[in-house]
């Protein structure tokens, strides 16, 4: 049997620097592709349907060469073609303002797909959502904030969990860019529980340290077996749901997966070496000054 | 036995919760589905009470504002609804009375003027309320919640008299201002669904003869208020496509008249060849019957002798009934339809501003079967996980089963408030356990740290400590997803307050509960 045991990381061979290094430079990689895409296309990422408007079908496809019937059928040249892997279907997404959706799926009908699902989102109902997303998420993220601001009500420990929380987020979301995922509202979903999950073990720590007495390194320590059980135990989770939905091609479920275990790991990063190193600082000179 | 209950209360309620979750989800008489416009088929499938939503059951939801604009604080000086509605219309060229809407709600106070055709732009709305005369506040370009109330009342009514059972019209309203009519139709083909709510479905008839040498149209010689019955479509060798109707008798004389007046009830009857796109002074026909949808001419037709006889002897107005043929039988149905739900007060602004999703029942029962196996493989992941990390069967194995009943909690949850079912809200549920069992582990930790837990006493005081991280990372959780639980982002909605109920339910049941087992299985008693 596989014995999993968190490793005992001996924080004492590291300066604070060498520790922040590494969570500070991914964070500044990450700001900086979020922010390239920004100027590039005029949006943080790849919005999906939801946001920009358009057309999706789901179709089965009978006969040989799927992928040319698909392209010779329909009038609009499709943004793009995905195979699921599951069931053989083919997901075909349109831009806005090529063809009507009504035309598409009657032209899908023409050309003797099956059509398993359509979604259209038209783009002025796709505008009031990408404000309605970003709202949500900047709402949600303040409300940590001051929740966790509450809670420590010290200025350091504080920092620490909101500012790996926002790290937690940006990077997934970098991420997403670079994989070429796009932006739906089942990411933002999963972006907000980030927010949830990368609280827990930052809280744990925080808690862990500040709340009792006892040499830090054990604090840390004891916590860090803690959470590195929870934040891989939710991975594994996450990992599953991801892997079968999109073998399933239920693209609302691979999205959330994706994000929350690329977020998790990022939250170990950031929690054992930001928020430790920031919580040393504040342990060992902060407190005294 | 009952100190042994009281002491662990804790357990007890976990328990009475999950056997009440049990009673809701697999006794038939909990069943919510029946509240529904129309029912059957949405639960037909399974032995569980749940409800399945749209993704998981098949069919289409269609999620669209109305079209039109709304002058606000409109002052009536005295004029009556119509008066008012007719004055704006006439500076409107283009709109008939049913193109704009007047209300007032109570006499000599500001009401509001309504106008739903979408050719009308802003401006001229402005400027032909100003030419009018009535004084008025300001323009919106939402239409009244009376119009929208209408409008769903109306909708409703299409969808039923179609005979699409299980189907649900609502209203959502989003923060930044927008309303929508979101409706959902089981089982049913989304172009179908399209043209049944998109137009408008005005149905008039109007007569088109020659008078004074020129032919000229009567307009409005019988509409929808004018009908006593309305049967259904029906098709024969004999008439073909048509749907009967009769007529009311305060009407019928009317019409009676009218059509003798006209010579559509000539001697001979009338022999019909009216040509639709043609212009009226191109025509050559003997008067004709028109039977117009939305403003548009779908059907003409004469008369035959027989009728026509009895009207000019008057004796059709004492039992006033004929057919309204039509040229295929789904516009039989559509007109009976449109006739029965009546008119929609403004037209749906479906691809302009709206959504509309359709899944085929196939594919959402594949999806059903398989989210049933991601979501278990997920749990038996984390079950395994957890296994490894313990190799205590006395930590690891109440652990899985108090994930478990949270499950099933929820899930009773849902079948009792009768909330369906989708991706987004069995992703929320595998969330959920990730949480849920992230908590227990913490428990775990805590009160398996420094040694042996001996006495109570230091049990309790460890689980304390344990769940103040606990109930600090609920709070976080629940308020990071709130937004999504009250702004109306589709999907998502499901998934936040699944989300939060779940973390609800696991603080306040089902982790004090793991905290009790726990200490009953590590303490000496």
């Amino acid at each position: 049997m596989v014995d999993i045991a968190v490793p005992e990381v001996d924080y004492t061979q590291y300066s604070n620097r060498q520790l922040v290094v590494v969570p500070l430079a991914v964070l500044a990689v990450a700001l900086l592709v979020i922010f390239g895409w920004y100027v590039m296309t005029g949006a943080p990422a790849n919005l999906g349907l939801e946001f920009t408007g358009g057309t999706e079908l789901r179709v089965d496809v009978d006969g040989d060469n799927p992928r040319e019937q698909i392209e010779g059928a329909f009038s609009a040249e499709p943004q793009s073609i995905q195979e699921v892997p599951a069931d053989g279907s083919y997901v075909v997404a349109f831009g806005e303002g090529e063809v009507q959706s009504s035309e598409l799926e009657s032209q899908a009908n023409e050309a003797g797909f099956e059509i398993l699902t359509i979604d259209q989102v038209s783009p002025s109902f796709g505008d009031d959502t990408q404000l309605l997303a970003l709202g949500g998420v900047g709402v949600a993220f303040l409300g940590m904030s001051l929740l966790v601001f509450a809670m420590f009500r010290t200025f350091v420990p504080s920092i620490a969990v909101v500012a790996s929380a926002f790290s937690d987020i940006m990077i997934p979301l970098a991420m997403m860019n670079l994989l070429g995922i796009d932006l739906t509202l089942g990411t933002v979903a999963a972006l907000l529980m980030l927010i949830g999950y990368s609280v827990d073990s930052d809280i744990l720590l925080n808690n862990s340290v500040l709340r009792r007495t006892g040499d830090f390194y054990e604090s840390i320590h004891r916590a860090m077996r803690t959470g590195v059980t929870m934040t891989l135990t939710s991975m594994s989770a996450m990992a599953m749901m991801t892997i079968l939905a999109y073998i399933f091609g239920i693209q609302i479920m691979t999205a959330i997966g994706l994000i929350l275990v690329v977020g998790l790991m990022a939250d170990l990063m950031n929690t054992y070496l930001l928020n430790v190193t920031l919580l040393r600082w504040y342990v060992h000179e902060g407190v005294k000054r | 036995m009952i100190g042994k209950i009281k002491s662990n209360w804790r357990v007890t309620m976990l328990i009475v919760f999950v056997l009440a979750a049990m009673i809701v989800l697999f006794v038939p008489a909990f069943d919510a589905s029946d509240e529904e416009i129309g029912n059957e088929s949405q639960q037909a499938q399974g032995i569980t009470n749940l409800q399945y939503g749209l993704d998981l059951a098949g069919g289409t939801r269609i999620r669209a504002p109305l079209m039109g604009m709304t002058a606000t604080d409109v002052e009536f000086d005295g004029d009556s609804e119509p008066e008012v509605a007719a004055a704006v219309s006439d500076e409107l060229p283009g709109t008939g009375t049913t193109d704009i809407i007047a209300r007032q709600e109570f006499q000599d106070e500001p009401g509001t003027v309504e106008v739903v055709d979408p050719d009308v732009s802003e401006s001229e709305f402005a400027d032909a309320m100003d030419a009018s005369g009535y004084e008025y506040g300001g323009i919106q370009d939402v239409l009244t919640d009376e119009t929208y109330d209408e409008a769903m009342s109306v909708l409703e009514g299409k969808v039923n008299q179609a005979g699409l059972s299980g189907s649900t019209v609502q209203r959502a309203d989003d923060p930044t201002g927008g309303t929508f009519i979101v409706v959902e139709v089981p089982g049913e083909d989304r172009e179908d669904v399209i043209e049944l709510i998109q137009e408008r479905g005005e149905v008039r008839v109007d007569i088109f003869h020659r008078e004074d040498g020129n032919y000229t149209t009567e307009r409005e010689a019988l509409t929808r208020d004018d009908f006593q019955s309305i049967g259904t479509a029906s098709q024969d060798d004999q008439s073909g496509p048509h749907v009967p109707v009769s007529v009311q008798e305060q009407s019928a004389e009317e019409f009676q008249d009218l059509v003798v007046e006209t010579g559509v009830a000539g001697p001979e009857g009338s022999q019909c060849t009216y040509e639709t796109g043609v212009p009226d002074q191109e025509q050559s026909t003997d008067p004709c019957l028109l039977l117009v949808v939305d403003g548009e001419v779908v059907n003409s037709f004469g008369m035959n002798p027989g009728l026509a006889d009895s009207m000019r002897d008057g004796s059709w107005a004492q039992n006033p009934s004929f057919i309204l043929t039509t040229t295929s039988f789904e516009e039989a149905q559509r007109i009976s339809i449109n006739l029965r739900a009546g008119a929609l007060p403004a037209e749906l602004d479906i691809f302009g501003a709206g959504t509309t999703s359709f899944i085929s029942p196939t594919q959402g029962e594949n999806f059903r079967t398989n989210a049933l196996i991601v979501g278990l493989m997920s749990v038996i992941t984390v079950a395994g996980f957890v296994f490894l990390r313990y190799r205590e069967p006395k930590v690891a194995l109440p652990m899985i089963v108090t994930a478990f009943s949270e499950v099933v909690i929820l899930l009773g949850f849902a079948a009792y408030l009768g909330y369906p079912l989708d991706l987004a809200v069995i992703a929320g549920f595998i969330a959920v356990i990730g949480t849920g069992v992230d908590d227990l582990i913490i428990i775990a930790d805590e009160v398996m740290s420094q040694g042996d837990v001996s006495s109570r006493k230091v049990f309790d005081s460890r689980f304390k400590k344990a769940f103040w991280v606990i109930g600090v990372a609920a709070a976080t959780t629940i308020i990071a997803m709130s937004p999504l639980a009250v702004l109306s982002l589709g999907d998502l909605r499901g998934f936040a307050i699944f989300t939060i109920l779940g973390v609800i339910v696991g603080v306040a049941i089902t982790r004090p509960a793991y905290g009790d087992i726990l200490r009953y299985l590590m303490t000496d008693r």
